[in-house]
């Protein structure tokens, strides 16, 4: 029983078919070829081989894999990977889905629950997709009393400032790495301010009493952890002498930073749990109190930005965590060396062998860096992840006493240390340790 | 380019600036100064000075505007604000405000301050550190002073001796 089109015929099915690509082939010739013409004049293209690459050398280079990799491995080096793919939003976006899952998944583990388990029929691994669809699909509402303006841009901004956040994060060795200004860290610090603003603005503009008291809450202990989260970092800026978070992991080729400075790290770590409001600091979204807290509101894939944009920010400080204290890509080489003979000899692929010039894209020392940091960067997020399933939530009084009375006294206490031993000439600039 | 972004980020420092002034919505007030202190921000990236401009952003953006949107929304306005609307009081602040812009204008320019070395190399953060600590030490002693005293005082007025200390630990 066919509903769907009961007047359907096959003649007029294929005519139209063919009416779509008259149409198609028609635009793309008068407007579509000319565009891309106007936009190559302008666009400045790279000299690869010794050659300037124009549309038709690149059109003559895709038939030929030997000529086809340069092209590649020079598209690997540009900003716009960099930006798009890996060190990057899709890399950190990757990270975070699979965060998302695994916290379910964990989490029912400790709880001796099963979790997730209809969904892709093994241990519910699609669960994650279907969320996706079911958020993609929802229906946006905007309360009617909303400040509108301000309701949209929210999610926005919020998603933007923890891209932000990520793009300062170095992965590998040799450049791989978004941004890396000179100041990394403080623009670290700088990005870090824009959160609490986002918050309380998207949470006054939704118009809802839940919504406002969620979003006062979490201005206060973003605020309240903010400074010792500075505080702590400052006794590796002390021993390292630079700001730049490339250089800090160079600094740790022998030994890491946590060594020296543990009390910083403990401190570094309660903060980044309560500036990423996870339980036990998760009083800004106490579903048990006040609903979904500043995120009652948002419904749909508005919703599904900000709960990006929270992944994406637990991975960026997890990654910081990594880089400051566990030192980054540094670790043993475990990487096995390329076969020699994969660049003289050839791939066989099926009934062919070519034979292709300069075949690893990545060098081995990149893929191990990258390895390495993504090992410990997955272990302190598994980290930040385990008090949900231990601890209760604390009450808000005693969530500021700990934040500006004990954290910053703790903090302080290794920046005296760092100042010791820096004083002392064994670690910093021109110490007895390199 | 730098010329282009330089008119950009006059544009959007000023406007805003004068939306801040303007427009009734108090928060979309220090939404806009907010605006304005990030485009001085970027003021400061175009002048090779990336280290005082990601203190403007933490300090200004992410301290002070978040305390001035605090107030805004904690403070009935009725209470705090009465209207004083008056068109000349208006044309006397524009006049005053260009004269003024002249006055610094004319001096700059006369000052020899448009001979400046556009291309020389950014300061590194370490040399203002070094410079802080020997040729300045009086003022870092003097402002570390101020500090500590504002700090102070500021714990001062906001101890409360209704709360009892059981009260106010666990």
């Amino acid at each position: 029983m066919s509903t769907i089109a009961p007047q359907f015929r096959l003649s007029r099915f294929i005519g139209s078919l063919f009416d779509i690509i008259f149409w198609v082939l028609l635009l793309f010739s008068l407007i579509g070829l000319p565009v891309v013409f106007i936009i190559l004049f302008y666009i400045k293209m790279p000299i690869i081989n010794h050659q300037l690459l124009t549309p038709y050398l690149a059109l003559t280079w895709m038939a030929d894999p030997s000529r086809t990799l340069p092209i590649i491995k020079t598209l690997l080096h540009t900003t716009f990977f960099h930006v798009i793919a890996f060190p990057g939003f899709g890399f950190a976006a990757l990270l975070a889905a699979a965060t998302i899952f695994v916290e379910r998944k964990f989490l029912a583990k400790i709880q001796l629950r099963v979790g997730p388990l209809y969904c892709g029929k093994i241990e519910g691994i699609l669960q994650l997709m279907g969320d996706g669809l079911k958020l993609i699909s929802k229906e946006i509402i905007i309360p009617a009393k909303a400040d509108k303006p301000i309701f949209w841009v929210g999610p926005l901004l919020f998603l933007g400032t923890a891209a932000a956040l990520v793009s300062l994060i170095p992965v590998a060795p040799g450049g791989w790495v978004v941004a890396n200004p000179n100041v990394g860290l403080l623009a670290v610090f700088a990005t870090i301010g824009f959160f609490p603003i986002i918050t309380v603005l998207t949470a006054w503009a939704a118009n809802n009493k839940w919504t406002f008291i969620g979003g006062l809450r979490a201005l206060h202990q973003m605020i309240a952890f903010e400074i010792p989260l500075i505080l702590s970092l400052l006794s590796i800026v002390i021993l390292t002498g630079t700001l730049n978070l490339t250089q800090i992991v160079e600094s740790q080729q022998h030994f890491w930073w946590i060594i020296f400075a543990p009390i910083s790290a403990i401190v570094f770590f309660i903060c980044i749990i309560a500036e990423l409001e996870r339980v036990p600091f998760d009083l800004p979204e106490a579903e048990s109190e006040i609903v979904a807290g500043w995120l009652t509101e948002f419904s749909g894939m508005m919703y599904g930005l900000i709960q990006l944009g929270t992944y994406l920010k637990l991975y960026a400080f997890a990654g910081l965590f990594t880089v400051l204290f566990l030192g980054g890509w540094n670790g043993p080489s475990v990487w096995p060396q390329f076969p020699a003979d994969i660049v003289t000899q050839g791939i066989t692929i099926g009934p062919i062998t070519a034979k292709i010039a300069g075949l690893p894209l990545f060098d081995q020392e990149m893929l191990n860096g990258t390895l390495w940091f993504v090992i410990k960067t997955v272990g302190v997020i598994l980290m930040i992840l385990l008090p949900r399933g231990v601890f209760p939530r604390i009450r808000i009084d005693m969530l500021l006493h700990t934040g500006w009375y004990k954290l910053i006294g703790l903090a302080f206490i290794n920046i005296f240390i760092a100042l010791g031993l820096l004083y002392a000439g064994v670690l910093g600039p021109g110490g007895l340790i390199q | 380019m730098v010329d282009a972004v330089f008119l950009a980020l006059s544009v959007l420092t000023i406007g805003s600036a004068i939306v801040a002034l303007e427009i009734r919505s108090l928060i979309y007030g220090s939404i806009a100064l907010m605006i304005t202190l990030s485009g001085i921000a970027g003021f400061f990236l175009l002048l090779d000075a990336p280290f005082v401009a990601m203190f403007q952003l933490s300090v200004y953006v992410g301290s002070v505007a978040v305390l001035i949107l605090f107030t805004v929304m904690l403070v009935r306005r009725e209470l705090i604000f009465n209207k004083i609307e008056d068109k000349r009081r208006r044309y006397a602040g524009i006049g005053l405000m260009l004269a003024l812009m002249l006055g610094i204008g004319m001096i700059i320019i006369g000052s020899g301050m448009k001979s400046m070395e556009t291309n020389s190399p950014s300061v590194d953060y370490k040399q203002i550190g070094q410079d802080f600590l020997t040729y300045y030490s009086p003022a870092l002693i003097v402002m570390a002073l101020v500090l500590a005293a504002s700090v102070v005082g500021a714990l001062t007025l906001a101890r409360r001796e209704d709360i009892t200390n059981d009260q106010r630990v666990n």
